[in-house]
């Protein structure tokens, strides 16, 4: 038994440490206000640019956006406050992660849901499926194909 | 001349296809094989008229003939040699002749290879509704994408030349015809769904009938898509190769229903189920096709691919209406037959796996959609603007992608029916160990972020497990005939099983892009510097120096070239030359930047000129340092090869089939096994 349960348990403690180490060097300490700027650059679309984040964008406006981001950051401005500043002048367009509240929440909700829904579906096909005895070959089936071989020993191909 | 040559080519195309349909009609309903036979032959006729049609149209480009209105838009006389036959699949109605020639082509090969079945039922019907789909096609380009409209007015001296963006690099040459023959190619394994529906042949001929067709369309979407990133990467010049952007989306989506039929019919090939599941994927895949092709070319989405307007979105709505339609309703009509009394033992078996693989798809799949269309749909029917952008993709994507390469890890060892914990703990252990240490490695060697060690844990667990196939099958093979070595033994093994194992190939082809994804998207760094001539700037362990600026004219475009020196821990790489290019000629003035790209091994050193020299004659250089992006590229490679092992024509099977061959010959053994393992399905 115990030979049985150690591997797999010394293998999930193995995964678990790497993933503490690994995850624990991410949020160490507040974070600088380069990353911080870089992280909501890249949730605010380049109004100017054709799809691009003002993160990825080189376009002036986009420069100026991450200067101004830059200087909020510095003056202690919360994410969420420059963010709401810029849908202020730009509407909610600008936002690349629509917000989870009015329509926008559908686009968050709805692939969650089907993925659920789906996985519900299979639990319940797994569970009649179970239930239904495995199929058998009756005698009628066995005489079937025994005429079938027969009629084929007869005629050669 | 030439204009009228061509639309004489589109002519003949819709009258042959439309003929076709009619007489493939008639003999299907008389059931009559020569009348079928004839309109078989029509398929000829069709990719005759799109040959004349693309020949025409390079000819008149070649030929700088701007009485066409389609030359004007798409070439000037200064347009390099490449991009001017390039310029065929350059905008709209270039693009649908290339769709049209490529689908004759397509259907040609069918109708060739199944000429002796031609009045088979299954191969009539699919005929006939190939026939159809290159009728809409060519009647598209009779009306409103008639790529032969003649110049109003006057005709110019000169042209407006391909978009900038279409004449700087030569991937632009290879990734839309790639791209074509990726879509175009699920009309095939599509015709034969429908045709299946109608003859009410819904067992697993049709699959069978079209697996080899399915592959390559798939393989040549996959190469398109990749070649897209690098083609996004190396030209763009904004440092990544994937933006979620809709047309990107577009192709691919379908891919990844595609993906997810290859997967599912080896489950109704060995168990006779999930027949309509099989059916709607792929008629979804075709849909989708032409929903992107909608995307792409109707205008209706503000995109850097979107570079035509016109009025076609209402005929491809109306297309795509119609092809759902269709197969909605046939399914529906033949639901009885579709009905598959099989059951599935357990969840934790090969067929369960596929159906969560299948779950996992489709679920990409619905994510990818959704959040194309949505802003669409918000703005349709709400009036308001909103972006659904790259961190939502990510957000919702990198889930989906990290349990898929779980699955795929663990898939193909999996046994069909059902699975012990004996025969888990045998096969899974030591990969899944494997895993663990690679994840563990690689957090103590400072990797960070726990999607990335995830990924990289998952990666060399699947890979592991692939080994471990490969060693178990060429042990089997040495055991059978000691003689030979393992050198030999490898592909009497792969020839032995070649969907198994040009699969696996495929799959170490996937997790080489996984890691190649989480190392780029995690550990990219990028910076951007106001610099002077001769200043040295440093980022990580790579310096860079500013050496100036050179400036040079041709015809159709100003290039200004900065010229970068770049060490890395004081060992010099290189000078390289990140340029910008404004094209007086383009609308607006467009200025494109050509980043340089040092590619390496472990890391790519990518530099943009970012805005050329101001009044304090300093520059705004892009300096950005990416790991492991050529692994993308070469992973696509390991993908395509694994493709062609898998649908590579068993010659030896076919030899042996004929008793008259080379007698001297000893026959090819059976390939043996060392357990039931080896003789398992292929993973695709």
């Amino acid at each position: 038994m115990i030979r049985r349960i150690v591997p797999p348990l010394a293998l999930a403690a193995v995964v678990v440490v790497a993933l503490v180490i690994g995850g624990a060097g991410r949020d160490r300490g507040p974070r600088s206000p380069a990353a911080k700027t870089q992280a909501i650059a890249e949730d605010l679309r380049c109004p100017v640019c054709q799809g691009l984040s003002v993160a990825d964008s080189h376009s002036p406006t986009a420069e100026s956006m991450r200067e101004d981001i830059r200087r909020r950051v510095d003056a202690g401005e919360s994410a969420a406050s420059i963010k709401a500043h810029y849908v202020g002048s730009y509407g909610e367009w600008v936002l690349l992660r629509p917000e989870a509240t009015g329509v926008g929440v559908l686009v968050w909700v709805l692939p969650v849901g089907a993925l659920l829904l789906a996985a519900g579906g299979l639990a319940l096909a797994f569970r009649r499926w179970r239930r239904q005895p495995a199929m058998a070959a009756t005698e009628e089936d066995r005489a079937l194909v025994e005429a079938a071989l027969a009629n084929q020993r007869n005629e050669p191909a | 001349m030439k204009g009228a040559l061509g639309f004489g080519g589109v002519t003949l195309g819709f009258m042959a296809a439309a003929l076709g349909v009619v007489t493939m009609a008639v003999g299907i309903h008389r059931r009559d094989g020569r009348i079928m036979a004839t309109g078989r032959q029509f398929v000829f006729m069709v990719l005759l008229g799109a040959v004349v049609a693309a020949g025409a149209m390079e000819w008149a480009l070649v030929t700088h003939d701007f009485s066409i209105a389609y030359v004007v838009r798409n070439h000037a006389r200064a347009t390099p040699m490449l991009y001017t036959v390039a310029a065929l699949w350059g905008a709209l109605e270039g693009s649908i002749l290339l769709w049209g020639l490529v689908l004759a082509g397509y259907l040609a090969v069918m109708v060739h290879r199944l000429r002796a079945r031609a009045s088979e039922p299954l191969v009539a019907w699919a005929t006939l509704v190939g026939l159809i789909v290159a009728a809409f096609f060519f009647a598209l380009m009779l009306g409103p994408a008639n790529p032969f409209k003649p110049t109003g007015g006057l005709i110019p001296q000169d042209g407006l030349g391909p978009n900038p963006l279409l004449q700087n690099h030569v991937l632009m040459a290879i990734h839309p015809p790639m791209l074509y023959l990726g879509y175009v190619g699920m009309t095939i394994p599509f015709a034969f769904a429908v045709a299946a529906l109608i003859t009410g042949r819904v067992g697993e001929g049709w699959l069978l009938e079209t697996r080899r067709a399915t592959l390559v369309a798939w393989a040549f979407l996959s190469t398109g898509i990749i070649l897209g990133a690098w083609w996004s990467y190396e030209v763009l010049g904004w440092g990544g190769y994937w933006a979620w952007d809709p047309v990107e989306n577009a192709s691919f989506i379908p891919w990844l229903t595609a993906t997810a039929f290859l997967h599912s019919v080896v489950v109704q090939e060995r168990r006779g189920m999930l027949r309509v599941w099989n059916l709607s994927l792929i008629m979804a895949t075709f849909c989708l096709t032409i929903l992107g092709t909608f995307l792409t070319r109707s205008g209706v989405l503000n995109s850097v691919h979107a570079f035509s307007e016109s009025t076609i979105g209402a005929w491809f709505l109306s297309f795509l209406g119609l092809a759902a339609a269709t197969g909605i309703g046939l399914i529906a009509w033949r639901g009885d037959r579709l009905r598959t009394p099989g059951r599935i033992d357990s969840p934790v078996s090969r067929e369960g796996a596929f159906l969560a693989n299948n779950l996992l798809f489709a679920a990409f799949a619905f994510v990818v959609l959704l959040g194309t269309v949505f802003p669409l749909l918000v703005e349709a029917l709400r009036d308001e603007k909103l972006s659904v952008g790259e961190p939502y993709f990510d957000r919702m994507t990198v889930p989906i992608g990290l349990a898929l390469l779980f699955f795929m890890a663990v898939a193909p060892a999996l046994p069909w029916r059902a699975a012990s914990g004996e025969v888990l703990r045998r096969r899974l252990g030591v990969p899944a160990w494997v895993g663990a240490l690679t994840m563990a490695a690689c957090a103590v060697l400072g990797a960070r972020g726990v999607a990335q060690i995830v990924a990289f844990g998952l990666g060399a667990f699947a890979v592991a497990g692939i080994v471990r196939q490969y060693v178990l099958g060429v042990g089997a093979t040495r055991r059978a005939d000691p003689d030979i070595g393992w050198r030999r033994a490898l592909p009497r093994t792969v020839a032995g099983n070649r969907r198994l194992y040009g699969g696996l190939v495929v799959h170490v082809g996937v997790v080489v892009i996984a890691i190649a994804l989480a190392a780029s998207m995690g550990y990219t760094k990028k910076r951007e510097f106001r610099v002077v001539e001769g200043e040295q700037v440093t980022l990580q362990s790579h310096r860079f120096t500013y050496l100036g600026i050179k400036q040079h004219e041709t015809g159709q475009k100003t290039t200004i070239q900065a010229r970068v020196r770049v060490e890395r821990d004081g060992k010099e790489l290189g000078v390289y030359a990140p340029a910008l290019s404004i094209f007086p000629n383009a609308p607006g003035g467009a200025a494109i930047g050509t980043p340089s790209v040092r590619t390496g091994v472990l890391r790519d050193v990518y530099l943009t000129l970012v805005a050329s020299p101001g009044e304090d004659g300093r520059i705004t250089l892009g300096v950005q340092l990416s790991p492991l992006v050529v692994w993308l590229w070469i992973g696509g490679g390991i993908i395509v090869c694994g493709t062609a092992i898998a649908v590579w024509p068993a010659r030896r099977a076919r030899r042996r089939a004929d008793p008259g061959a080379d007698a001297a010959e000893p026959p090819p053994r059976p390939v043996p096994s060392a357990d039931e393992e080896t003789l398992q399905e292929a993973p695709v």
